[in-house]
């Protein structure tokens, strides 16, 4: 056990970057739904945010059994010290480990990486150190001269500031979280780093759940961002665009050795699905720790939606998710127009809130009328999708990308087969991933992304063939209620966190 | 003193014997000039004063009076020189111009209040000469220790010309008015120098108006801790106090001085030789102002322009390379010409001060005082430097050590007797320049470390 006298003050401490209670979402939903799910359980949370005035209000309210919440802010980590006393002589092999583990083009040694969180966790390498200390300086701008591709010097020590500070400031800021049995990092990045290092102090077990993949979320919010120059130095001038190239690879590589740390260091690696499991190895993770536990749904919740049902195949094919771009809306639209014109009876709703992009929005009416489909295809709005769902024939979900859809879930406890475009773990889902799911059959269809044909094709398969909804229907009942139960999805976790807490 | 450092780079630039001549004039005069010029006109006074066959003993009160007068009011007011230069440049770097000339007001409004309690409380107090005298020397003292801060601004100002103009107006009016109102005695050449130094002062007062707009009449910004160095005070006090306080010493030990007015004391032995060698700072000075204000600040602002824009780390070693090369050959030309005059001063010391009727006895300590000048000028160009790369501790810790070296080094060579008198002025300096030497190698050697690292 550990070395540390103090006893632990809760069961599992739970380490959150940006979500609950401050966001409202996916992730958070789940991570509440955990929390009230094992009230027997005691829970203590680290939040981290970016600025801190973004998350103003909570969003959640606070469990009984959460004991303790620590928030820390990572626009703290960068901003000057105010400290007029000379810096101490730093250890010049630690702030080296520090660029060669984060910077250095070379992939690093595990056992570097290892060096590395052992001086961080100790706190022998301070903030201060990498802040403002001589050796700090000596790497860094050897660093530059070395590897640096990108102009700019100014950049450069901006970006690298802006990476190593936020680490270390994790690390002090953690000495502040009273001690748990059980470390869970809800994502990679800063989370996960935070994981490794309290890992270090506590020498206890740590989980690592990832609902998306983290590393590969920030490549793509980097391949977009247009941030990097601003934030990346007080440089004010245009001429960063052309050189950002090297300043981009930096912030990949900061989050894939971060990750990586992350995967090395967690005991237990969780996916939502297999697709992401697979990713998860593909960047480091090694595979016998690897596990999938799905999300899942509270099944009794939906037995009155079910008996809501009316008999028969209702002609209605819904559409349920806010009307945004990466739901991809307007295939939805495109694949009516076929369905009408084969079933002139057939409807088509669109169910969800349409605050977020009314540019969209208004795209997809001006769609939806071009195509001729007013008065067959209505935009209900926000409903509860309880009562939605029993009258939907089919639910169409035609996103460009899912990670594992709620939704789909709820359409089969109310017994609504689905057609889904092949995005996150839809396949998975709907043709099952194991043998034995497999062997229950397929519980509707899957197509290819913004293909309104496929789609067109796969619901009128489904509408006009009643022996095939009906083996749809009846597969996605019976797999929801196998695999995807909310009580399943709590029982594997209170096994893990159960077989954690004896281990430590 | 950018404003000054563009004039001299403009007037460079036309690239010919007359201009550049033009240029070193132009800085000698604005670098040592109010400084400098209030010792020749005052000595001028002091010569038409005594070609106009007023007593001995009057002139010699009336050259003391003036010297105390200078050396109170800069000690008082060095500490807010420096202080108020620092906040006026950083106002003038946010642009915020319209805070200018509502703080000048809020600042001599202090130094008037201020002076002229303290001048009150002291001539109240220490003096029982005629009250038209002591009237006189408050007016005096509260004009000088104005003109002092309003001089800050002389350098940032375009119309050089225009300065050169006021400058030869103001001491014309004091040469003039001594002349004609010497037949009040001494009341007539303390109102002289009045008149000259208040027709600077208003003079200058008048062109800066012109130059700053303002929303209102007066403000106390530069009282806002958060946009001040407080420090400042510390170091332009123990600036001046160096300068002035071997003097003192000597004016204060009997040995070596005589009482000559009220409470005033001199000592013509040490005074004389050390006034007339500062007169020799003069070609110093005016290269010091041209090589600093023009190489140095230039390459200074490519540097930090280079950094703020993100250069690459080895341009921005070469512009530092290129801006240490630019403050070594500053020094070595101070050196050069300051060396070369203190050589053709000491060759014609003899002849020089025979002509100004000086005895010869003097000779021993001018030469040294000549040696300790030349340094001094080197020891101001240093700090110069170091306020340019915003080092104040390094200042504050060479000023706080030129005063107390001084002192000490002053005391003994007073024990040690005449043949040492000088040489701990002298001295102080040289050690003072040789450390700051040391402090200005190292802080070039780091100059990136602490720019990126320890800033702010």
């Amino acid at each position: 056990m550990s070395h540390s006298n103090d006893t632990p003050l809760t069961d599992i401490c739970l380490l959150l970057e940006g979500t609950w209670p401050y966001v409202r979402g996916g992730v958070s939903s789940w991570i509440h739904q955990m929390i009230l799910g094992l009230p027997d359980l005691t829970f203590s949370v680290m939040f981290i945010g970016g600025q801190r005035e973004a998350y103003a209000e909570r969003r959640y309210a606070i469990p009984a059994n959460v004991l303790h919440i620590e928030e820390v802010f990572l626009e703290d980590a960068t901003h000057l010290s105010e400290s007029r006393a000379a810096p101490r002589a730093a250890d010049e092999q630690q702030l080296s480990d520090l660029y060669r583990f984060l910077h250095h083009p070379e992939q690093p040694a595990v056992e570097l990486g290892e060096r590395l969180l052992a001086s961080v966790a100790q706190g022998q390498l301070t903030l201060d150190d990498v802040l403002r200390s001589r050796a700090s300086w000596a790497t860094l701008s050897g660093g530059y001269r070395e590897h640096c591709a990108d102009p700019s010097f100014v950049n450069y020590f901006w970006t690298l500031r802006s990476m190593q500070s936020p680490l270390l400031m994790l690390a002090e800021a953690s000495r502040r979280m009273p001690r748990a049995r059980v470390l869970h990092a809800i994502s990679t990045g800063y989370a996960g780093m935070l994981g490794c290092i309290l890992k270090q102090r506590w020498n206890c077990a740590y989980l690592l759940s990832e609902h998306g993949i983290y590393t590969k979320e920030r490549k793509i919010d980097l391949a977009q961002a247009s941030w990097i120059a601003e934030s990346s130095g007080q440089a004010l001038n245009g001429s960063l665009d052309a050189g950002s190239g090297y300043i981009r690879t930096l912030w990949v590589r900061f989050f894939e050795r971060i990750g990586q740390l992350t995967y090395n260091s967690a005991d237990q690696i969780i996916a939502l699905y297999d697709g992401n499991r697979q990713r998860q190895i593909k960047d480091g993770a090694d595979p016998a720790r690897t596990q999938v536990i799905p999300n899942g749904i509270d099944l009794p919740q939906w037995s009155a939606a079910l008996e809501a049902r009316a008999p028969g195949i209702a002609p209605v094919v819904g559409l349920i998710g806010r009307v945004v771009p990466i739901k991809d809306v307007k295939t939805f639209l495109r694949a009516m127009r076929g369905v009408i014109s084969a079933m002139p009876e057939a409807e088509g709703w669109i169910v969800g809130p349409e605050e977020e992009d009314p540019e969209y929005v208004s795209e997809c009416r001006s769609l939806m009328a071009s195509l001729g489909l007013e008065g067959k295809v209505h935009f209900l709005g926000f409903q509860r999708i309880q009562d939605i769902l029993p009258q939907l024939g089919l639910m169409v979900l035609t996103s460009i990308s899912e990670a594992q859809p709620l939704v789909i879930l709820e359409a089969w406890a109310a017994g609504t087969p689905v057609v889904s475009s092949d995005v996150g773990s839809c396949r998975e889902l709907i043709e099952g991933g194991s043998a034995e799911d497999r062997d229950l059959g397929s519980a509707g269809k899957v197509v290819a992304i913004a293909d309104p044909q496929a789609t067109c094709a796969a619901i009128l398969e489904l509408l006009r063939s009643p022996a095939s909804w009906q083996a749809a229907q009846a597969s996605g009942l019976l797999r929801v209620t196998r695999y995807y139960t909310e009580a399943l999805m709590l029982k594997r976790y209170r096994e893990l966190y159960q077989t954690a807490m004896e281990n430590c | 003193m950018a404003g000054i450092g563009f004039e001299l780079r403009k007037i460079l630039s036309r690239d010919s014997y007359t201009a550049t001549l033009h240029a070193y004039v132009y800085a000698g005069l604005i670098s040592s000039g109010p400084w400098v010029l209030s010792i020749v006109s005052v000595m001028l006074v002091g010569i038409i004063s005594l070609g106009l066959l007023l007593p001995d003993v009057l002139v010699r009160q009336f050259l003391v009076t003036v010297t105390y007068l200078m050396a109170t009011s800069l000690i008082l007011t060095g500490g807010l020189q420096l202080f108020f230069t620092r906040f006026v440049s950083d106002r003038l770097f946010e642009r915020r111009f319209e805070q200018i000339l509502p703080n000048l007001l809020g600042v001599l409004l202090l130094v008037t209040l201020a002076a002229g309690f303290l001048g009150t409380l002291t001539l109240a107090l220490l003096f029982d000469q005629p009250l038209i005298y002591r009237l006189l020397v408050l007016a005096n003292f509260v004009v000088l220790c104005n003109l002092w801060l309003v001089i800050i601004f002389l350098s940032g100002m375009k119309a050089y010309n225009r300065i050169l103009l006021v400058m030869l107006v103001g001491y014309t009016l004091m040469v003039v008015s001594a002349y004609l109102l010497s037949f009040l005695q001494m009341p007539g050449l303390l109102l002289a120098l009045l008149i000259g130094h208040s027709t600077l002062l208003f003079l200058f007062l008048y062109d800066i108006l012109r130059e700053y707009r303002a929303e209102k009449l007066i403000a106390f910004d530069f009282l806002e801790r958060r946009q001040v160095f407080l420090s400042l005070l510390a170091t332009g006090f123990f600036y001046n106090l160096g300068i002035w306080i071997d003097k003192f010493m000597f004016w204060f030990n009997p040995g070596t001085s005589g009482q000559v007015i009220g409470p005033l004391r001199a000592s013509i032995l040490y005074d004389l030789p050390i006034f007339i060698a500062y007169l020799a700072i003069i070609p110093g000075m005016a290269v010091f102002l041209v090589r600093i204000e023009t190489d140095f600040a230039e390459w200074y602002d490519r540097l930090f322009r280079a950094i703020r824009d993100g250069e690459t780390l080895q341009h921005i070693g070469q512009l530092k390379t290129e801006m240490t090369l630019s403050i070594r050959q500053g020094l070595l030309e101070i050196c050069k010409v300051q060396g070369l005059t203190a050589v053709l001063l000491y060759l014609f010391a003899p002849r020089l001060l025979d002509w100004l009727g000086i005895s010869s006895y003097y000779l021993p300590l001018f030469y040294i005082d000549l040696v300790g000048v030349s340094i001094q000028v080197v020891f101001m160009a240093l700090l110069n430097v170091f306020f340019y790369l915003d080092k104040r501790t390094v200042v504050l810790e060479l000023c706080v050590l030129f005063a107390v070296l001084n002192a000490g080094l002053t005391l003994l060579s007073q024990y040690l007797g005449p043949s040492f008198f000088g040489y701990g002025f002298t001295l102080s300096l040289l050690v003072c320049v040789l450390l700051g030497l040391h402090r200005l190698s190292s802080a070039l050697e780091d100059l990136e470390y602490d720019t990126f690292m320890l800033s702010r």
